[in-house]
């Protein structure tokens, strides 16, 4: 079938199998390799995306399903040469050890982010209860998002904010 | 040492890879496509024991998109993988099938999923036998043999001076047997390889992977071509922590051979089952302890027998073995030890490196072993650790002595402190404080929350030690624009030693971190340095990254000098620029320096080696020189136990290390808190179930793996004793806050339940049944208070 949806704010058309998962999509048609699979089933979260603001495990998602939403991958977080500030936090803060969880990690936060410019303890706890790492034993990673947090709240507005407007209500 | 004025080294930089990682620029081995790229999918046997009658290709090789179906018949070489002697792995078996997880056949196609259809399609006999499950089955008399040498794996003893003499003298002995299970690795990227044959008769393999000439050697071997047609790079490694040693070996091999059969390149890939099927776990173990002390707590013998259950292949065993017989007798001064240690075979997942080496298992069970002394003394468990704790000057188990760097009382004195400071366990939490030998409360049965503190000390350790010859080989290149580019033969799976690296030559060159690229491991271009194991990047590596720029600088030095016109001692590198010592004005910026010493002819450009120094020790007894150092830590452990659901929350978590040096505080708070996370999972959550052979839960729905819920409040506290062997007096940290928090987890839930669980990972259920037994009036009781289970294959 004949796809048509935007990613990381170009548009994208292209022929494709609407059965295929949307990570194979990304990741071998679009050759966005900054999402990762981890375990195929929906249990680590290591392949969130974006669609439409929401965040979604890529591997249980028909690439079907992205006709006509917006989707985010990691590759689109940062303007340019310059980082996201969620980027920004988490290497402050020691959140990175291998890597491999980060872009979904990343991307858990910044829906949670424009969902809720100021997270609970607990908000941060339940939007990144889905994303599995092994290395760094999530302390850290909390506090990144913290920091983003009060980052984005001193800048005023999130640069991804004008892309977006209405990130929450996500349909997918 | 500690008077030297350092500017890099000990600042919390972080790490010089992170914008690749944060971006998603960075390639992990599964990120790789190259024109014409093929996929190799393995066919596992699926049944733990049998004798292989035939495998049948014919039918694979019709699958639409199948491009070769290769069997053990196929390999030029020994069809032999492995870590160590004695090498008994096949890549492909041709006789028999020793796991569940066997690779029999490789499907290459031009999809994954054809390459998983044509692998599924591989016809295969095998003649089933009774697989041997557990370490009693392996060992009884008569038992089929796993291997030709029989099942057991290698085995060693300990023995320091006479321990039924120390025992003679003991007035008090506690005695238990402790069970520890197979735990997964778990790291978040399952294992890649992708092979690219060249037009120039070589072929390079980019890797996930931990140890990149283990591969290399395996690859050659097996392919019949000289080590030097092979080319071996790492990719971006997403975790490893001991697990990408023998996987990778096997998935680089079989990729490489793909890859030449088909003149294409392959990549082969694992999923999340496959890499828990197949590739290494860590060892579950059995584990009888006898610790005798006098009425003051002075210790006078210890006594131990380790088994290890290493599943169907030797792996890293042998080593694994010889580290928990090493450390059995923990971080104390023993005059009288004896320990036999071995490694079983059985027809289930191997086991081999898991972050701590076997440490874990007998830090669990020598640190209960402590507690349940306190108890018979009813002595403080903290003041019984500090009474014996081993000091510079005093022998270890081995009757190696260490002049410094021995900083366990420190890391005892900083938790003593907090301790203090700190009352008792979750008495902000708990308004009435309940619960502990601590505050001699004990909260009453039938009250749902119970409060326990535990404490756990340690010693890990650092480099190869025992476990072979010990050398790394570092080279600094330093460009005429005054930028450095370093190599080093290790790996960086996320760890961070690559940030580690660039601090210490930005130290020495004065070049600023982000003018300096470490770049990643690459056979073809950094000396044979070994595996990436034993917490010996820091110390070993760092050594050589040191001893590298050392001598480039001395170029750097001498051309400005002659710029100057001034003796060399006095010229200082650093910000970027010479400068000269006591004229803060006068400064040449090094860019300008490297190009003049370019020009004079100066190097710049230097290879070094670290060699750390042998190990000599008795083969029969292990006494002698086994390590290059130790690293020191003390945990303790605040929790509070729901005694209706058996959940364990952690109120408060300090981790006390001696690490030498801390040269990146940020790094190092982040392989303590990621490592007690790895070992809270050891201890109440992480089990690989097998039954029949066959593992039940190779998901990450059915395995509990720590999520953001169960992340603990570690707090890391930093000794400095430095160490003479390592770079700026640092001592790895990467293994031992996995046996620690596991052992200090164990003891803060006997604490808080008056009731000692001997078998790890102590779940909710465990807790839930031991609690209905002992108000049963079963097994609660003290020290020798202990909860029953099935001898299960699982450990």
């Amino acid at each position: 079938m004949l796809l048509e949806f935007t990613c990381n704010g170009s548009p994208v058309r292209l022929e494709a199998e609407p059965a295929m998962r949307a990570l194979d999509l990304i990741r071998d048609r679009l050759g966005l390799t900054g999402t990762k699979e981890g375990c195929g089933r929906g249990e680590c979260g290591a392949c969130t995306i974006l669609v439409d603001g929401r965040p979604l495990n890529a591997c249980l998602l028909y690439a079907a399903k992205l006709q006509g939403r917006e989707v985010l991958t990691v590759e689109g977080l940062a303007r340019g040469a310059e980082l996201h500030p969620l980027q920004v936090a988490f290497l402050e803060a020691g959140a990175v050890q291998c890597g491999y969880c980060t872009p979904g990690m990343l991307l858990s936060a910044k829906a949670l982010l424009d969902r809720h410019p100021h997270p609970s303890l607990s908000q941060i706890e339940e939007a990144l209860s889905g994303n599995l790492c092994r290395c760094t034993g999530y302390a850290k990673i909390v506090r990144a998002v913290e920091r983003a947090a009060d980052r984005l709240h001193a800048q005023g507005a999130a640069p991804g904010a004008q892309r977006r407007p209405a990130a929450g209500g996500g349909r997918a | 040492m500690s008077a030297e004025k350092l500017s890099v080294v000990g600042r919390p930089a972080p790490k010089v890879d992170g914008p690749e990682l944060v971006t998603g620029r960075a390639r992990f081995a599964a990120d790789f496509n190259f024109p014409g790229m093929l996929y190799g999918c393995a066919r596992r046997a699926g049944v733990p024991a049998g004798r292989i009658r035939s495998i049948d290709t014919a039918e694979a090789l019709q699958v639409p998109g199948a491009a070769a179906v290769l069997t053990g018949g196929d390999i030029p070489g020994p069809n032999l993988i492995g870590i160590l002697p004695p090498y008994d792995q096949p890549l492909l078996a041709t006789e028999e099938v020793r796991y569940e997880g066997e690779s029999l056949a490789l499907a290459v196609a031009t999809t994954r999923e054809a390459a998983r259809r044509a692998a599924a399609a591989v016809r295969v006999r095998i003649d089933p036998l009774p697989p041997i499950l557990t370490l009693e089955e392996a060992l009884a008399a008569g038992a089929r043999r796993i291997h030709p040498n029989g099942n057991i794996t290698y085995q060693k003893k300990l023995v320091k001076g006479d321990v039924n003499r120390g025992f003679a003298q003991a007035e008090v002995v506690v005695e238990n047997t402790y069970r520890t299970s197979f735990q997964e690795h778990a790291y978040m990227e399952p294992e890649a390889a992708v092979a690219v044959p060249g037009g120039d008769g070589r072929i390079t393999v980019y890797a996930s992977c931990q140890s990149p000439f283990h591969l290399r050697g395996h690859i050659a071997a097996n392919l019949g071509v000289p080590a030097s047609r092979v080319r071996v790079i790492q990719a971006y490694t997403g975790g490893s922590f001991g697990g990408k040693d023998d996987v990778a070996t096997e998935i680089g091999s079989l990729a490489a051979l793909a890859a030449v059969r088909c003149g294409a390149p392959v990549m082969i890939a694992h999923e999340r089952a496959e890499s828990i099927i197949g590739s290494n776990l860590r060892h579950a173990a059995r584990i009888r302890y006898r610790t005798g002390a006098r009425r003051d707590g002075t210790l006078v013998a210890r006594q131990a027998e380790i088994l290890l259950d290493g599943g169907a292949y030797a792996s890293e065993s042998p080593f694994v073995t010889l580290k928990a017989l090493t450390h059995a007798a923990g971080p104390y001064l023993v005059p009288n030890v004896y320990v036999e240690a071995a490694t079983v075979y059985t027809n289930k997942t191997y086991c081999g490196a898991f972050r701590g080496f076997g440490v874990p298992q007998v830090t669990f069970a020598s640190e209960s072993q402590l507690d349940e002394l306190a108890l018979e003394l009813r002595m403080d468990p903290l003041e019984l650790r500090r009474r014996n704790a081993l000091k510079a000057g005093l022998p270890t188990a081995t009757g190696q002595v260490f002049a410094q760097s021995v900083g366990l009382v420190q890391t005892i004195d900083r938790i003593a402190e907090l301790r203090r400071a700190a009352g008792p366990p979750g008495g902000e939490a708990a308004g009435e404080p309940a619960g502990g030998t601590y505050p001699a409360l004990r909260s009453t049965p039938g009250e749902r929350y119970r409060f326990g503190r535990g404490v756990a000390c340690l010693l890990h350790g650092i480099s190869n030690g025992a476990e072979g010859v010990d050398v790394v080989g570092a080279s600094v290149q330093v460009s005429q624009d005054g930028s450095a580019l370093v190599g080093v033969g290790l790996t960086d799976f996320g760890q961070g030693s690559r940030t580690v690296y660039a601090q210490v030559a930005s130290e020495v060159l004065g070049i600023p971190v982000e003018r300096i690229t470490v770049r990643q491991a690459d056979t073809d271009s950094v000396h044979d340095s070994g595996p990436t194991v034993a917490s010996r990047s820091t110390t070993v590596g760092g050594m050589a990254v040191l001893k590298a720029a050392r001598e480039v600088a001395a170029s750097l030095r001498a051309m400005a000098a002659s710029m100057f016109k001034c003796p060399e001692d006095r010229v200082q590198l650093r910000e970027g620029c010479a400068a000269l010592a006591g004229q803060g004005e006068a400064r040449i910026p090094l860019g300008e320096v490297a190009a003049a010493a370019y020009w004079s002819g100066l190097p710049l450009m230097h290879l070094a080696f670290s060699r750390a120094p042998d190990a000599r020790f008795d083969h029969e007894t292990h006494q002698g020189d086994v390590y290059i150092a130790y690293s020191f830590g003390t945990h303790l452990m605040d929790v509070r136990v729901d005694a209706w659901t058996g959940r364990v929350e952690v109120l408060r978590h300090l981790a006390a290390y001696d690490v030498g040096r801390a040269i990146n505080p940020l790094l190092l708070e982040g392989q303590v808190e990621g490592g007690a996370l790895i070992g809270f999972g050891l201890a109440h959550l992480e089990r690989v179930e097998t039954e029949g052979g066959h593992i039940q839960n190779a998901n990450f729905a059915d395995y509990a793996l720590p999520t953001i819920l169960d992340r603990l409040p570690t707090e890391t506290l930093v000794v400095e004793d430095p160490n003479p062997t390592g770079p700026f007096g640092a001592k790895g940290v990467g293994e031992p806050p996995v046996a620690g928090t596991a052992a200090a987890f164990a003891n803060a839930v006997a604490d808080a339940l008056g009731l000692r669980f001997t078998r790890l990972p102590i779940t909710r259920e465990d807790i839930v049944a031991g609690l209905e037994a002992g108000a049963a009036g079963g097994a609660a009781g003290p020290a020798g208070a202990k909860v029953k289970g099935k001898e299960a294959e699982h450990g």
